[in-house]
């Protein structure tokens, strides 16, 4: 592998690093690099989960209203922002009501699981400002193996909750991300053909170049204007496999009540609840790495972490745009767009890509 | 890693930071846990705990045999998963590989490789294999069923 990947391990000034050196924890040896490594990974998990407390409670009703034309929270505090205190408090002290089939152990593991995995992913991401936890070689396949992880939590929270919608939802959600993964995982691929590593800071850094200048303005190179169709078609994955509509299918209100969180209560269902929004935000932040450049963006580059979150609320923004614009697809019709289209166009892009970098490393050929 | 300027600061594993993530993910939703069960209530009541199905008595259990309908397409999946993983390290040697080996050398594999799956692919949708399996009662007219 030496001389394929420009960047080694260990380059990227990480965020445990900064602290070990800011604080001299450095030099207590390992010890001391546990606690620098807890101290970011709090700061890291601390952020991820505020973020989806202001979107959970807040933004998301402020916004769906804002598409149906009403107007939402607005009693406590400016805009009604002091709702997510209201809410958490309401949701943590409500009574948690076991249905009486539930299989205890796997009830009780599935929201954890569900929101410790989509947590785990943003390890490897790169935020900006210094804020990245860790850089390993593997970064981008780490990423979509961890977010896969949530598939187990959906169906044990369907299958242990006893209750016949549950079950359903929670076999949807497994058909959709077999379905959806590989194209996915696919066409992230195509991502890793230009960029020639698996490293995120990599495949960050190999956006920053301009692509070409425009009267001034100079436009980046990233993948998702270099290769606008393998970002569409990323994009469609990312909705599917986050089970966002319109792909909601485990949850369904329409037909299955709320899936495979039916029999879900109090602090059980705000885990599972954090653990969606932790996982559409973990897709936010996976295309905005290795499609929308990371942290990029004018200004300082101590503006970084501004430009990420930036880019991450866009991408949540599309969501629920598009929660409020597309109906949702059948369950057939989902299998069938995964399988035929989807699929299939995701490999077209792959050798599209191949062959596209072909012709610009080897004009000639 | 050739002259960059890196002995200047402290240099972790990176593992360490990934599981220290690892445990505080599990410590965050643990401890929710602890603070909602030493403030809720417990109110214990029989009705209260019965698997919700609209409001009707709940009929019969949830551990039936039970057909998931996508057996075929969940095959598939793991055909197509494992050719996903053996991909990856050809996607990140390619563009070097351009270089020293030529085109014909670096790419043909890959697309001997995919083609053999797309073949598979071509059959399985043929046969039907890629469709939400229809189950016996969908198929059979309408006055037969119970």
């Amino acid at each position: 592998m030496t001389g394929v990947a420009p960047l080694q391990s260990g380059e990227t000034y990480l965020l445990p690093e900064r602290i070990a050196d800011l604080t001299g924890l450095g030099e207590f040896g390992v010890l001391g690099e546990l606690v620098a490594a807890f101290v970011g990974a709090f700061i890291v998990g601390s952020l991820m989960l505020a973020m989806t407390g202001v979107a959970g409670p807040w933004a998301k009703r402020k916004i769906t209203a804002a598409f149906t034309d009403r107007i939402a929270v607005n009693h406590l505090g400016p805009a009604g922002i002091f709702i997510i205190v209201a809410d958490s408090v309401r949701l943590l002290s409500k009574e948690n009501i076991i249905p009486e089939d539930a299989d205890r152990p796997a009830y009780d593991l599935a929201p954890i699981v569900i929101a410790a995995s989509a947590l785990l992913g943003f390890a490897v991401i790169p935020m900006g400002s210094g804020i990245h936890l860790a850089d390993p070689e593997v970064g981008l396949a780490y990423v979509f193996a961890i977010a896969g992880i949530a598939s187990i939590g959906l169906i044990m929270a369907g299958y242990a909750s006893g209750n016949k919608y549950s079950m359903l939802g929670g076999l949807r959600a497994v058909a959709q991300n077999i379905a959806y993964e590989i194209p996915l995982v696919v066409t992230g691929m195509s991502v890793v053909i230009f960029a020639g590593s698996l490293q995120m800071s990599t495949i960050v850094e190999a956006q920053a170049e301009p692509l070409v200048t425009v009267a001034g303005l100079s436009i980046p190179a990233w993948y998702a204007i270099v290769n606008p169709f393998a970002f569409v078609l990323f994009l469609v994955a990312n909705f599917a496999e986050v089970g966002r509509n319109p792909f909601d299918m485990p949850e369904a209100p329409a037909e299955l009540v709320a899936g495979y969180q039916t029999e879900y209560s109090s602090v059980y269902f705000v885990l599972v609840y954090l653990g969606e929004f932790l996982h559409i935000f973990l897709g936010g932040a996976i295309i905005t790495t290795i499609f929308l450049g990371g942290p990029a963006g004018p200004g300082p580059a101590e503006l970084g972490i501004v430009w990420f979150l930036v880019k991450i609320w866009g991408v949540f923004l599309l969501t629920q745009w598009l929660r409020s614009a597309i109906p949702r697809v059948r369950i057939d019709q989902l299998i069938e767009i995964g399988w035929k289209g989807m699929l299939v166009l995701a490999f077209a892009n792959l050798v599209l890509t191949a062959v596209i970098v072909a012709l610009i490393d080897a004009p000639g050929l | 890693m050739g002259g960059f300027p890196r002995s200047e600061h402290t240099e972790m594993n990176q593992w360490i930071a990934v599981g220290a993530l690892a445990v505080v993910g599990l410590l965050i939703p643990i401890g929710m846990m602890v603070v909602s069960y030493l403030i809720r209530p417990s109110v214990p009541e029989t009705s209260k705990r019965a698997t919700y199905e609209s409001g009707e008595v709940p009929t019969g259990g949830t551990r039936i045999r039970f057909n998931i309908q996508y057996y075929m397409v969940a095959l598939l999946f793991v055909v197509f998963d494992i050719e996903t993983v053996l991909l990856f390290p050809w996607a990140v040697v390619y563009r070097d590989a351009l270089g020293e080996v030529g085109v014909v050398h670096a790419m043909g594999p890959m697309l001997l490789f995919v083609g053999i799956l797309v073949v598979g692919l071509a059959w399985a949708w043929r046969t039907g294999a890629v469709e939400w399996a229809k189950s016996p009662r969908q198929v059979e007219p309408e006055v037969d069923r119970p």
